[in-house]
Parts: structure tokens; sequence; C-alpha cells
């Protein structure tokens, strides 16, 4: 028995393997491919190159990125051309960006998060775009890289190494229902903690006048979510990593308190459980939540859900309770990496990101997008948008509390232990447990890195 | 009494059985009501729309580019499927009604594939593809040979076919033979027509498997030139709102082929099942 299976390894098995070799060894794409710092940037002619953009957008955004990409192509001196690829969600585009740095398929431009640009600059799949910046002709002027909302730009400068250039940003506010506070005697939304769940515990006593179902009524729906936590821990003033990012800390007072907030609020039934797809800003806009905790990006979402679809009520967006040290919110978004091309083609995909980051284009995204915008002087081109969207003027004042969560590659798979530790605490877990597992897999996948 | 009593028990069982139905039916049955409703009735969660909305099906179809997206995860689930039922025929036969040193190693090894995950394949098939992309006179990203080509065999299909193969008389080989059939003849002119069943089955797995593919379709295109209707629903999935009454219309749009199919055959499909001993 024994020789018939070597001998099937050896006739089926080794020859498979043996097939296979070729493949595993043919990285490097189609185009030359250069390591920053050994190129002449000045010296580079960005004539004629063709740029491939992989984003995440879909309808209404997509349609008008590939309506400002057809601009710039048609407007842009050397004839540079942009293409624009829907390439999936953020997952897609990184498990296509991980094959497609081993088989040499990467695109010019891609959309990613801090921690998935680490791990690319970790595997050689973009460029430092420092280099870039800087240059006497290609770059940005220092009066237009002090435009930058300076913390957007950091959140993306990795161990001096600048990952992506932020295109826009969004941040996690916290929606409440005006009228609704006032029915239960408040004029403002809640400043402390301590305020945020007596209006809770009030909302399920009192439900909203104009909510359609009477027997549903709650303060808050927390969803299943690491970027949730962390802006409860931010708001507490607290953080997930220690101040070099080299420790995760999971098991902090900040974190303890956040946690223990909210199940003690779950016990009185005066907060719930997200439990499915955008459940807490269907049941806000009809009035059958107090407080909803999402991305500033879903404003137009709420509004239409509310005020042409919802029961109809006032409404604005701010910052969660604040801790001693002053509100802290969540600010976070994928930036725009330049991928390991060949030089003209990474030139190319710089100016491309150079133009759509200028303030007048800026402006452009922003009406399209409802996302922020990074660079401080597109505020001046905003004075009627603002004027027409009070509840996203409201979020952008809070830009100057903004805190970002963790850079550090792997953190996605932190993100799900995250939340999976989260259903365990909520499910009646042992929160000391919990929190000790939490914190050793998540520093172990540090390690890892 | 034995009659009533055996009544009742059937009353019983068709009861039990009726609930299980209700129960499992339900998605289904919510998927649809919601593809009819406003966005605020789904706000509201109502349960049955007050007026059908006709009008989400005509906007998910425009907004999605369904049109497209159809014709693609039509032609690349036909190119699938006969592919799957030519190879894997192919590969069956032997296995179950040749002798040669090793079959069962090469089966055992075939089998042992079921085992990877797809996650896993992934990467592999990628440098494969990629490098064929390269290497070839056609393009293989893309376009269709990257979304067909790595699935037209699958060790699930060569095991079905295998298993109804082999509980075939022996006889009808013999009788092939005397009448002068060489194996090909026989594989397809007499055994080809008795494997209807199962044939029909493994084509109906192919089918669902092509249908509901996105990872790999993601991967290996870049434009909506030959992608599936899959990338299409997921255009629905917002990153920053819900619009349930048009993910529902996109998802029964996408629903109602593999529906149709499977209600054509699916006297065969379960024969096929039974047959290849999976039921139970």
């Amino acid at each position: 028995m024994k020789k018939k299976v070597k001998r099937a390894f050896r006739a089926v098995i080794l020859p498979l393997l043996a097939g296979l070799l070729p493949f595993t060894s043919c990285g490097g794409g189609d185009e030359q491919v250069a390591r920053q710092g050994k190129v002449d940037l000045e010296g580079l002619d960005p004539s004629g190159q063709e740029v491939v953009f992989w984003y995440q957008h879909t309808r209404e955004r997509e349609d008008e990125l590939l309506r400002m990409i057809e601009d710039f192509n048609r407007t842009n001196p050397h004839g540079i051309s942009v293409r624009g690829e829907y390439a999936g969600k953020y997952n897609d585009i990184y498990n296509k960006m991980i094959v497609g740095l081993q088989g040499g398929t990467l695109p010019h431009l891609v959309v990613a998060y801090q921690n998935q640009a680490r791990a690319y600059y970790q595997e050689e799949g973009i460029v430092d775009l420092n280099p870039f910046m800087v240059s006497p002709n290609w770059g940005l002027d220092s009066q237009s890289r002090a435009d930058f909302f300076q913390p957007f730009l950091k959140q993306d400068n990795i161990d001096g190494v600048q990952t992506g250039l932020p295109p826009n940003r969004s941040m996690e506010v916290l929606y409440y229902n005006i009228d609704w506070l006032q029915e239960l005697g408040f004029d403002s939304p809640p400043a402390t903690w301590d305020q945020f769940a007596e209006m809770c515990r009030k909302a399920k006593e009192q439900p909203f006048s104009k909510s359609p179902d009477q027997s549903r009524s709650l303060g808050f729906l927390l969803e299943i979510d690491a970027s949730r936590l962390a802006s409860m821990v931010f708001s507490r003033g607290g953080d997930l990593v220690d101040a070099d990012e080299r420790e995760y800390t999971l098991d902090t007072p900040q974190l303890r308190a956040a946690l223990g907030g909210m199940m003690e609020l779950m016990e009185e039934k005066a907060v719930g459980i997200v439990s499915e797809d955008y459940g807490d800003q269907k049941e806000f806009s009809v009035g059958q939540v107090l407080f909803a905790l999402r991305s500033s990006s879903g404003l137009p979402f709420f509004k239409s859900a509310i005020e042409e679809d919802g029961v109809g009520f006032r409404w604005s967006v701010t910052h969660l309770p604040s801790g001693p040290a002053g509100p802290v919110v969540n600010v976070y978004g994928a930036s725009i990496s330049v991928c390991m091309t060949a030089p003209e083609g990474q030139l190319a995909a710089w100016l491309f990101l150079k133009w759509f980051t200028d303030p007048a284009q800026q402006a452009r995204w922003v009406r399209a997008s409802n996302y922020f915008p990074v660079r401080k002087s597109t505020a001046r081109e905003l004075v009627e948008y603002f004027a027409e969207n009070p509840q996203y003027k409201a979020a952008y004042d809070l830009l100057d509390y903004g805190k970002s969560e963790p850079a550090v590659a792997g953190y996605q798979q932190v993100r799900r232990l995250i939340q999976d530790s989260m259903v365990d605490i909520f499910d009646g877990g042992d929160v000391d447990q919990v929190l000790e597992r939490l914190g050793t897999a998540a520093n172990r996948s540090l390690v890892e890195q | 009494m034995a009659t009533r009593r055996g009544g009742g028990r059937s009353w019983l069982i068709y009861g039990g059985l009726g609930l299980w139905a209700t129960v499992s039916s339900f998605p289904f049955v919510w998927m649809l009501l919601s593809s009819f409703m406003t966005r605020g009735e789904t706000l509201r969660r109502v349960f049955v729309p007050e007026k059908v909305q006709w009008a989400n099906y005509v906007q998910a179809w425009k907004e999605a580019d369904f049109g497209l997206y159809f014709e693609n995860s039509v032609l690349i689930a036909a190119m699938q499927v006969g592919g799957t039922l030519l190879f894997s025929l192919l590969a069956a036969y032997p296995l179950a009604r040749m002798e040669f040193r090793g079959r069962n190693a090469v089966f055992a090894c075939i089998l042992a594939t079921l085992m990877i995950p797809e996650s896993v394949t992934m990467v592999p098939n990628f440098l494969t593809v990629t490098w064929l992309h390269r290497s070839s006179p056609f393009a293989w990203l893309n376009s269709w040979p990257a979304l067909t080509v790595p699935f037209l065999a699958n060790a699930f299909s060569i095991f079905l076919l295998r298993q109804f193969l082999r509980g075939l008389p022996g006889e009808l080989w013999d009788a092939a033979r005397i009448d002068g059939a060489g194996h090909l003849r026989f594989l397809f002119g007499i055994l080809l027509p008795l494997c209807r069943a199962p044939l029909l089955t493994v084509g109906m797995f192919t089918f669902i498997g092509s249908w509901n593919a996105l990872a790999w379709p993601l991967l290996v295109t870049n434009t909506p030139d030959w992608r599936p209707i899959s990338v299409g629903l997921q255009q629905f999935v917002s990153e920053a709102g819900a619009e349930v009454h048009l993910q529902m219309a996109g998802a029964v749009i996408a629903t109602v082929p593999v529906l149709l199919i499977y209600f054509l055959i699916q006297k065969e499909f379960t024969e096929g099942i039974s047959m290849s001993g999976l039921k139970g």
C-alpha cells in the first residue's frame, strides 16, 4: 500500500509541483518596475502615459469621478490618459492588490486604507510619495502642502514614508433627533456619557410622538464594528494602540468603560444591537431610535431617509460625548496610493492625484460625494454648499477634533478580532478573559507583520 | 381506527413539512415583497407593500447596467456548464469504467482537492491565468478564458459522475465491444443518454456556482465588459446607506434564472443526487 502511495506521489504530485514552479516566479508585471529613489524624477517625461486607477465608488459617486477623470484627460498638458476602474469594495481591492503583487498586475493608482497601504508598501507594491510632493518640477509648493489638513496627511505617513495622499475624509458622528430630544426635555445633545445614558433611558420610556411603532423605542443601536468601538474609546480619551503604534492597548479603562456603559444600557433595554445592515439608520429615520453613530458620508442617506421616506423631524450631528480632554472624533478614509510601476507611469499617476486634490476639484468632489475635503482652502468654494447642508457644516466643524484608528499592517484582521470580542462580551462572556484573549491575539498579529 | 390514526399522522407530517416550507421560503418571500416596496416602506419595516412598485425593477436594471451583466453571466455560465460536463465526464469515465494502474491514487488525488478551500487556490489560479495571459496570443484577463477555463472541471462533478457510471451494468460495455464500439463511442453513444439525471445535476451545480461567483470575476476583470451579474448586484451595497428596495429588486432579477432552471430540471436534479449516493 505504502509503495502504491509513493508511486502515485511520484507519478502525479511531483510533475504537478514541477509544472507550477514557473508560475511561482513570474511576478514583475508588464512594465519596467523601478524602486523609488533611484529615479531622476525631474528628468522624467510623463507625456502620453496611460494610468489605471482602481477605486471602490459606485453609482452617483462613480459617475462624477469618471466625469472628473474625463476632464483631466481632456485638459492636462501632458496627454496623460487616466482610466478609472471599479475594482470592488475595499476588501475586494485589497485581495486584488495582494494577488496582483504576486502576478505583477498592479494598477497605477489604488484606493487603500492606511493599514492596507502599509501592507502594500512592505511588499514593495506602492511608492513613497515624499519625493513627488517636494519635486521642484512636479510637486506641490510649500503653500499647497500647508493647505492640507495636516492630521490627514499624517495618517498616511508611516515611519516617514508617505504611503498615499488623502482625496477625502469622513468621520464618525452622532446623529440625533432634535424634536424627540425636546419632547424628552433636553435642548442639546449629550455632552457627557452620563447624559447620553440618561437620554437613552428616557427615550426607552417615552417613544417619539411621530414614531409609527410606539412599542419600539430605543436610545441607541450599537453596530458591532471596530470603528464604532474606537470612536467611543477615543471620545473617552483612550486609544487602541500605544503612542508608537508598537502595541495594541485593548484593555484600557476607557475601553472597559465604553463596553461597560453599553452593556448596562443593553441590560436596561435602552440600547440594542444593530441586527441588519444599516438597521440603526433605518430605525433612526422613522423615529424609533434617538441616536445613531455612523460615518458622516452617510449624511445624504440620512437626509433622504428622514426627510423624504421617513417620518420627518429636525435632526443634526455632533461629536460623541467627550471626556475630560474635550471632544475627539474618529476621522477616517481611504487614501490613494501610487503603485510600483514604470517611473513615467508613477509620475503620471502622481500628476492626476495632485490635480484631484486641488481645491477646485476637491469642491467638486465634495458636492458629489459628501465627503470632507482635505485642503483647507476648499471651504471658500463651499459656502453655498454649507448653507444648503447644515448637518454637513456641523460635521465639518468637528474636523479639528479628529483622531484616526491605527495605521498598522494587519489592523484589518484585528478589526475582526475586536468585533468577535464585542459579540462575546455582549453575549455574556467574561470581560477579563475576552479582553485578555483579544490583546494577546492582536499583539501576536503585530509581531507577525 | 387504524386509518384514522394513519390519517392523523399524515396531517402531522404534512403540517410539520408545511411549517418547515413556510419558514424556509420566508427569506425569499421577504425579498420579493421588499422589492416591490417604496424606500419608506422598507424603513418602516412593513411586510406587504401598499402599492406594487414595478419602478424599482426598472431603476435597478438601469442603474446597475444589469442588461450587460446579465448577458455576461449567461455566456459565462453556458461556457462553464458545457465545459464542466464535457471534461468531468471524460475524467469520470476512465475512473469508473477502465482498469489502469494508479486509478485509485488518481481518484484520491482528485478527491483530495475537495478539501482545499477556494481562497487557497485563488492565488495559484490567478498566477496561472496571468502567465497564460502573457504567453498566449489572445487575452485571458478581462475576458472569458479567465472566467471559465479554471472552472471547466472540478472534483465534485467528477466524483458525482464516476459514482453514477460505476453503477451501470458491465454488460453494456461487453455488448458495445461486440458491436465494435471503442471507449469514446461507448461513452457518447450509449452511456451519455443514460446519464441525463447526473449530468443535469452537475450542470445545475455548475450553473449556480458560476452565477453566484463574485471574488474571482472581480480579480480577473477590470472593466464591465465581461463582469457577471453578481458585480452589478454588489453596486447596491453602498458604503454609507441602505437602499433595500433596490437591492432586493436586483436580487430578484439575479435569482430568477436559477429558480427557473431548477424548476425545469427539478425531477432529474433530485434523481441525480439520490443516484450518486449523496442523499441524506
